[in-house]
């Protein structure tokens, strides 16, 4: 699987696992911030998110913190799945 | 007066009250490194405070077994008829057996000990245990019941368990509240119970209590306090400033928890009053917990003094609260018992030792209500549908489990049709129903079930708590007034709990609603707009 369908394919995980019914993958900007206004995700979402990336990519985070920078975008998400994926 | 006039504490550290008092003043803790809840492996080990072995009566559950355990030790201290109609059960719990309905659950203790009136749970997440004092000193002080038995309790399990694992809110070491370096709670496990009397005398008397909510977030605290501060605030209305020998905290040993009390303390100028947190003793023992660390802290306070909070050390708080991990002797005649919890609210109570000027509220001024809009909805109304039809731009909405959404939508619906937005301050919004979360529970189930593909989903472990219905409501309309939550047998047995929530005077405006949730497909709610 290539970087783009990675990013689509985690988009559709993001919108899937987060619930976020009115929106698709296109309204989705690889570079945006994922927390902050944009999506409107809180601290539960970032523990779904921690979820899904231990659930799907076999990604475990000892510390939380870590994982903020992991969250800036899609295409931060995408590359730290690429470089430590486990599944 | 409304009078304290028995209790029992059952906890892994002792059978009695007074066990558990010596337990603590002698600095022991139950907290122990657990790779199991009662015979159920965990994932992942935890500190937590649970039972060696669960006592289980016949044909009652552990948690049924508890309550009678605890409410017959209590009663043996006192002369009073459990059987007469004007002795009432209030339950704390915030997950009562999980897999059956609290409301039974109650039925089946108030009826052990030969008691026919509709008991009351409450419901109102880590709460419950203050909550369910405000509503015996409110069922009291409407001289409709004479008695009010309140108990509350708790059985670990690993859905709990593994629903704070999910949040990542549990220490893997024993818990510190408000330590720099704490690092999140315990879970623990007791059972407490209180007696309170409107026609017996006492030592402690309950001066009243609040509630309110943050109107922020369903499962994180307010950054401002906004909750706390106000019951703090109320409570200094009851209690003369000068005669308060400490606060009781919730002190849960999370991040956000304590640094939300410590905020609340500072806003209220109250950083002088002595603080103490008990939960380096028994973790968070959930729907005991209020009950617990109350009847605690009036014995310690009989005794002269303050108990220390184990796990304190260094003030990891933005400000400082007034706690030590030595124990100190008492000023003062009252305190103050303070909680927070998920969905948003907040609870405290006041209690005194000094004389308490009598409230005497005619039912005229608090149950006169009138209704100005109602709703009705059932299984054969699409929630969703309605939502995208008459509400719409609220993205939230699909983040809820059915019943918030039942309960959020029904909302929605009242305040149009009523064509008003509700005040900030003056709203309560009141509600309950049968099966408590059930529906939603067993979608949380599901992701712990398989142990191969064991993902605990944080996301669905809060709406576990019905309460969060109306914290879902609270943030919408940025309500801070009162949020509650009751499991009860039928709706009918709801008015009471209705009327007596005018005793809070700033309440202008009551949200009420039944809201039952079976299943995707089975469901009903009724909710009235009440204008005083």
């Amino acid at each position: 699987m290539d970087n783009k369908e990675l990013k689509e394919q985690l988009k559709q995980q993001v919108i899937e696992v987060l619930n976020l019914e009115d929106i698709t993958p296109a309204d989705i900007d690889d570079a945006a911030p994922l927390f902050g206004e944009g999506l409107g995700l809180d601290s539960i979402d970032a523990l779904e998110l921690l979820m899904l990336l231990d659930k799907n990519y076999g990604i475990k985070f000892s510390d939380r913190n870590q994982s903020k920078a992991v969250f800036a975008s899609i295409d931060a998400m995408a590359a730290y799945i690429i470089a430590n994926r486990k599944k | 007066m409304i009078s304290a006039i028995a209790d029992n504490i059952i906890s892994p550290l002792g059978m009695t009250t007074a066990a558990n008092l010596e337990a603590v003043r002698s600095g022991k803790t139950a907290l122990r490194n657990h790779d199991n809840v009662h015979g159920v492996k965990l994932q992942e080990p935890v500190v937590g405070s649970f039972f060696e072995e669960l006592p289980c009566m016949d044909g009652y559950t552990s948690f049924e077994t508890l309550l009678i355990k605890s409410v017959a030790a209590a009663l043996s201290e006192t002369h009073i008829n459990a059987e007469s109609d004007t002795c009432v059960f209030i339950i704390s719990t915030t997950k009562g057996n999980i897999w059956s309905s609290p409301a039974d659950s109650a039925k089946k203790v108030a009826n052990y000990f030969g008691n026919k009136v509709s008991p009351i749970v409450v419901s109102t997440a880590c709460t419950s245990g203050v909550s369910a004092q405000l509503a015996a000193w409110r069922m009291l002080t409407s001289g409709r019941y004479e008695t009010a038995i309140v108990v509350g309790c708790d059985v670990q399990s690993e859905f709990i368990v593994s629903g704070f694992q999910s949040f990542k809110a549990l220490s893997n070491e024993l818990c510190r509240p408000f330590d720099v370096q704490r690092k999140g709670l315990n879970a623990g496990e007791a059972v407490a119970t209180l007696i309170l009397s409107n026609t017996r005398n006492g030592k402690w008397h309950l001066m009243g209590g609040s509630i309110h909510n943050d109107a922020n977030h369903i499962s994180g605290p307010s950054r401002t306090a906004e909750g706390s501060l106000r019951c703090l605030k109320d409570m200094l209305k009851l209690v003369d400033k000068t005669d308060l020998a400490m606060i009781s905290v919730h002190g849960t040993g999370t991040l956000y928890n304590d640094e939300m009390e410590s905020i609340a303390i500072h806003r209220a100028e109250m950083d002088e009053i002595p603080v103490s947190a008990l939960k380096g003793y028994y973790g968070h023992t959930m729907g005991a917990a209020g009950l617990l660390e109350t009847i605690l802290t009036m014995h310690a306070l009989d005794e002269g003094v303050i108990l220390p909070s184990k796990g304190y050390e260094t003030q990891g708080t933005t400000y400082r609260v007034n706690l030590s991990q030595d124990e100190r002797e008492s000023r003062g005649n009252s305190f103050i018992k303070l909680l927070s919890g998920f969905g948003g609210v907040n609870a405290a109570v006041a209690w005194t030792k000094a004389e308490v000027k009598e409230k005497n509220l005619t039912p005229d001024e608090y149950n006169k209500w009138k209704e100005k809009a109602a709703v009705t909805l059932t299984s054969s109304d699409n929630i969703k549908e309605l939502y995208k039809a008459e509400i719409g731009n609220y993205p939230k909405f699909y983040k809820m489990d059915m019943l918030a959404r039942l309960g959020f939508v029904g909302t929605e619906l009242l305040l149009k049709r009523a064509g008003v937005e509700p005040e900030h301050e003056g709203t309560a919004i009141v509600m309950a129903n049968y099966s408590a979360s059930m529906k939603n529970d067993k979608d949380y189930e599901a992701t712990i079930e398989d142990k191969n593909n064991y993902f605990p989903s944080p996301a669905l472990f809060v709406y576990t708590l019905p309460n969060i219905v109306t914290g879902e409501v609270a943030i919408r309309h940025q309500v801070y007034g009162e949020t509650a939550f009751y499991v009860l047998h039928s709706e009918d047995e709801m008015q009471q709990l209705i009327d007596v929530t005018g005793m809070k005077p700033s309440i202008k405006t009551i949200i009420a609603g039944w809201v039952e949730c079976v299943s995707t497909d089975d469901y009903y709610a009724k909710l009235s707009l009440l204008k005083r």
